[in-house]
């Protein structure tokens, strides 16, 4: 009969409406953010409150996740690995990164290493051509800046990694 | 004192203190503007609340929070909104007919507010109590669609004008089954003015003596606002906002506030027409109004969580194709059970004998000629 399924529609989102107040986080009014930590995702089937409240709360990232670039450091030594070789720089379809580096032969050592975060587009390639187990993709997706050219120095780099607590490249494919 | 003639007391009492050192004339013209601020404020918080209350029922129904993050439970919200639409750049297109484009929102706002001048809140409140009140409310409810359309002309882009040209197709379709739907009301009533049709809703309200002339005109309401399941001017997903495309700030923040004032308008209507309006037992007069408007505001915005926006052939079709029969037939009923004369007592089950019979067969009518479309596997 007509009506019928507007009916059914009506229900359902008013049984959902009411079950929000009930099932998933079980907080009668919305609180701004818990400490339980990350909220379970609503599968299918579900009802009830799932909200993930952003910035108090984030999900983990799965980790083959590609977000800055980050240098790593030798753990025993504590230095960065980088020899500046320049294999990144050629290898970067876009032409972010800037090896810079001082001396000839032997003695070259690595000055600066300028990533520009604008231009990336997260490909990984620049990690798979490194020998020296230097660079690697990490985690950090709140990249937004004030202005155009946002560009990442050593520093910059060795922070994101130190705060990654990987040492490895490649440690997500293992 | 007595609650329910607190705030007529409260202007006879200013009036007293104006004219004690004011000629009599400036003194009236005084009040009268009182008046007017007090509705004109009142709408503006109204449509505050409203806004917030949208967001925050709209995401519960969906498995949503809704705002939150300003002030406690999100509450301040709106003046948040309000601050930034206010501050906002106000941008004219090149193209646009200059004048018409700022005429537009405050052809549109103005209608929107005039309703409220012949509202029974309650009781005794009830700011003109004019006898034409019904047809006035309908008046006013036209001028809108010419607004729409100037807004559409006038912004000097295709999707504006796509959704002006909707929104007059669809306000005037919608137009002639609501009157339909409000003139057995006023036959039934034996009355225009608003006051008396409420005070006729003994001892059962419009909505129960004749159920499908208050069916027409929910359905017909929310049609007359735009909201969904009907806002096809301004559907998002096929011509981005429709009429108000190209406005910005407190132009834009203009058509925000005339759609949430017409919408809390038709739910008066529906509430002082088919509801009962004021009355009620036990509290004072206005709270029940506002009780009762607030329940049909909050189904429309259940309408809106639930259903999903008809196409403008569909939505035409059923205005001229079964709104207007129906409203007719409706009609026809109404005004033998007035003519008949029945007496008192046999009144209410004439009206539901004929509404029952006109009920099963538009039913059987929606059912036959429905177009069986369901996936299988969704049936
Ligand atoms: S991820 Fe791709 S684009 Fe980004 S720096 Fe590495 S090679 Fe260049």
């Amino acid at each position: 009969m007509f009506g019928i399924g507007l009916m059914k529609g009506l229900f359902t989102t008013v049984k959902h409406g009411i079950l929000t107040y009930f099932k998933g986080y079980k907080h009668p009014f919305p609180k701004r953010y818990f400490t339980e930590g990350p909220a379970p995702r609503l599968e299918p089937e579900g009802v009830g409150l799932f909200t993930l409240q952003y910035p108090e709360e984030k999900y983990k990232m799965f980790p083959r996740f590609r977000g800055a670039l980050m240098h790593l450091r030798d753990p025993e030594t504590g230095k960065p690995r980088c020899t500046a070789c320049g294999a990144c720089a050629l290898a970067c379809p876009h032409g972010v990164i800037e090896v810079v580096a001082e001396g000839k032969g032997k003695e070259r050592k690595l000055v600066d290493y300028r990533y520009n975060l604008g231009r990336c587009i997260f490909c990984r390639l620049c990690v798979e051509t490194c020998r020296f187990n230097a660079i690697e993709m990490s985690h950090e997706y709140e990249l937004a800046s004030y202005d155009k050219d946002l560009v990442l120095h050593l520093e910059d780099l060795l922070k994101i990694g130190d705060k990654s607590g990987v040492s490895e490249k490649d440690w997500a494919w293992k | 004192m007595d609650l329910e003639s607190i705030f007529p007391r409260l202007q006879e009492i200013i009036a007293q203190w104006l004219s004690s050192f004011l000629p009599g004339w400036l003194a009236e013209l005084l009040v009268i503007l009182m008046v007017v601020l007090a509705i004109v404020l009142m709408m503006v918080v109204v449509v505050m609340v409203l806004t917030l209350l949208e967001r925050k029922i709209l995401g519960r129904l969906q498995d949503r929070i809704g705002p939150n993050r300003v002030g406690p439970y999100g509450v301040i919200q709106p003046v948040a909104d309000t601050l930034k639409l206010l501050f906002k750049e106000d941008i004219v297109p090149e193209k646009a007919d200059k004048l018409l484009h700022l005429l537009a929102p405050i052809i549109i706002v103005v209608p929107a507010l005039m309703v409220w001048a012949v509202m029974p809140f309650g009781k005794k409140l009830v700011a003109a109590d004019l006898n034409i009140a019904v047809l006035y409310v309908i008046a006013l409810g036209s001028v809108t669609s010419i607004a729409i359309l100037m807004a559409g002309w006038g912004s000097g882009n295709k999707y504006s004008l796509l959704g002006g040209f909707r929104a007059v197709a669809q306000l005037f379709s919608y137009e002639v089954p609501m009157g339909l739907a409000v003139l057995s009301v006023v036959m039934a009533a034996g009355s225009m003015s608003l006051q008396s049709i409420v005070k006729a809703q003994s001892p059962l309200p419009f909505a129960f003596v004749q159920p499908i002339a208050f069916l027409i005109y929910f359905i017909c309401g929310v049609a007359e606002v735009n909201r969904s399941p009907f806002d096809l001017p301004e559907a998002e997903s096929e011509i981005i906002a429709g009429y108000h495309i190209e406005y910005t700030g407190v132009k834009f923040a203009m058509f925000f506030l005339a759609e949430y004032i017409n919408t809390f308008a038709v739910s008066a209507m529906v509430v002082t027409l088919f509801l009962g309006g004021w009355k009620g037992p036990i509290l004072p007069s206005y709270v029940w109004f506002f009780i009762k408007v607030a329940i049909v505001v909050y189904v429309f915005f259940w309408l809106r969580a639930s259903f999903p926006r008809l196409r403008i052939d569909q939505l035409l079709n059923f205005a001229w194709k079964f709104l207007v029969p129906l409203g007719m037939v409706n009609l026809l009923v109404t005004g033998i059970v007035v003519k008949l004369n029945v007496p008192v007592w046999l009144t209410v089950p004439a009206y539901w004998a004929g509404n029952f019979v006109i009920g099963v067969i538009a039913l059987y009518l929606l059912t036959r000629f429905t177009p069986k479309k369901t996936p299988v596997s969704l049936r």
